[in-house]
């Protein structure tokens, strides 16, 4: 756009007139940095045509996001001084292990937001997200026997493609089944559960995350993998 | 950073939990001292794998177990060395 800066056109992939999910870390990454890494993105679009070879493309891509999510200093609202940490008491393969993750992956037919923003599509949450980091954290109980075609996604937060082309990139459903089916585990809880992960984190944390860990002990389980997105 | 707050209730419930987290938001994760993670080099929004990349997943989902089952102290994590790849043929 004209009179645009470099700056303001990286930072429009995030949330702004260019979003574009995938890439909304160039908003976070130092403006030197994302002048190197569109170059290199190009040049390297150059060798790709010729060689069919993405493993540059998604090194060098890796290594963006790394630096452009490690930014010098910390979080202090997130910094804990205590480690809260359970032993294993049996086993893994006698116990019944869950799953969650922070996908927003939903069953289709069913509430997909919370009401005050379940008219939001996809696209549209990404244009309201500041009422996302606000809102009362949801969670969605998907019945692991679910077939990928009944499940939906909805999370603002981040790039939902590779998750609505197979669920286990984020939540690996499957996998889990088949550790179970290994005995590897014990057993797969029989509902997994999918929250959207961009919401209010302190009242996940001083209300939803302590409830959701008496349900699942109440659905017996004894051990947990989480998968953030 | 949602989960780390799982996490954290969790483990503070008595129910013990491992991570499955790209590893290019360690440094938001670290400070939350989680109690197992398992850190993939893989991309944004695609923690486990590219779609269909099962072999991947597998190998993934076996290093958190297996930690899930060895680790004897808090914050014990590991950064998996393999790069994101779409799934082979």
């Amino acid at each position: 756009m004209p009179g645009e800066t470099f700056k303001e056109y990286v930072d429009s992939f995030s949330y702004g007139s260019r979003t574009d999910l995938f890439f909304k870390w160039l908003k976070g990454a130092a403006e030197a940095d994302a002048e190197d890494y569109i170059q290199s993105l190009l040049q390297e679009l150059g060798e790709v045509s010729d060689t069919g070879d993405l493993s540059k493309f998604f090194e060098m891509t890796y290594e963006a996001q790394l630096a452009a999510n490690s930014p010098p200093g910390e979080d202090p609202r997130w910094k804990y001084e205590d480690a809260p940490f359970t032993p294993l008491s049996k086993p893994l393969s006698e116990m019944r292990v869950g799953l969650i993750t922070s996908s927003g992956h939903y069953v289709e037919g069913e509430p997909h937001a919370p009401p005050e923003l379940s008219d939001y599509t996809q696209e549209e949450g990404t244009k309201h997200i500041g009422e996302y980091g606000r809102a009362k954290p949801f969670l969605s109980a998907v019945p692991i026997d679910l077939p990928q075609e009944k499940l939906g996604v909805h999370q603002p937060g981040y790039d939902i493609r590779a998750a609505q082309k197979d669920r286990n990139t984020v939540m690996p459903i499957d996998r889990m089944k088949e550790m179970a089916d290994q005995g590897v585990i014990g057993e797969f809880a029989s509902m997994a559960y999918s929250f959207i992960g961009l919401t209010s984190q302190m009242r996940l944390t001083r209300e939803d995350a302590p409830q959701w860990a008496e349900r699942v002990k109440d659905e017996g389980w004894e051990a947990a993998v989480l998968v953030p997105v | 950073m949602s989960v780390g707050h799982i996490s954290r209730a969790f483990e503070t419930a008595g129910t013990p939990t491992v991570i499955i987290q790209s590893n290019v938001y360690r440094g938001r994760v670290v400070v939350m001292k989680p109690a197992r993670v398992v850190y993939t080099k893989h991309l944004m929004g695609r923690p486990m794998s590219a779609p269909f990349d099962t072999e991947r997943q597998t190998h993934v989902l076996r290093e958190a177990l297996k930690m899930l089952e060895t680790a004897t102290e808090p914050e014990t994590s590991v950064i998996l060395p393999d790069a994101y790849r779409i799934a082979p043929k």
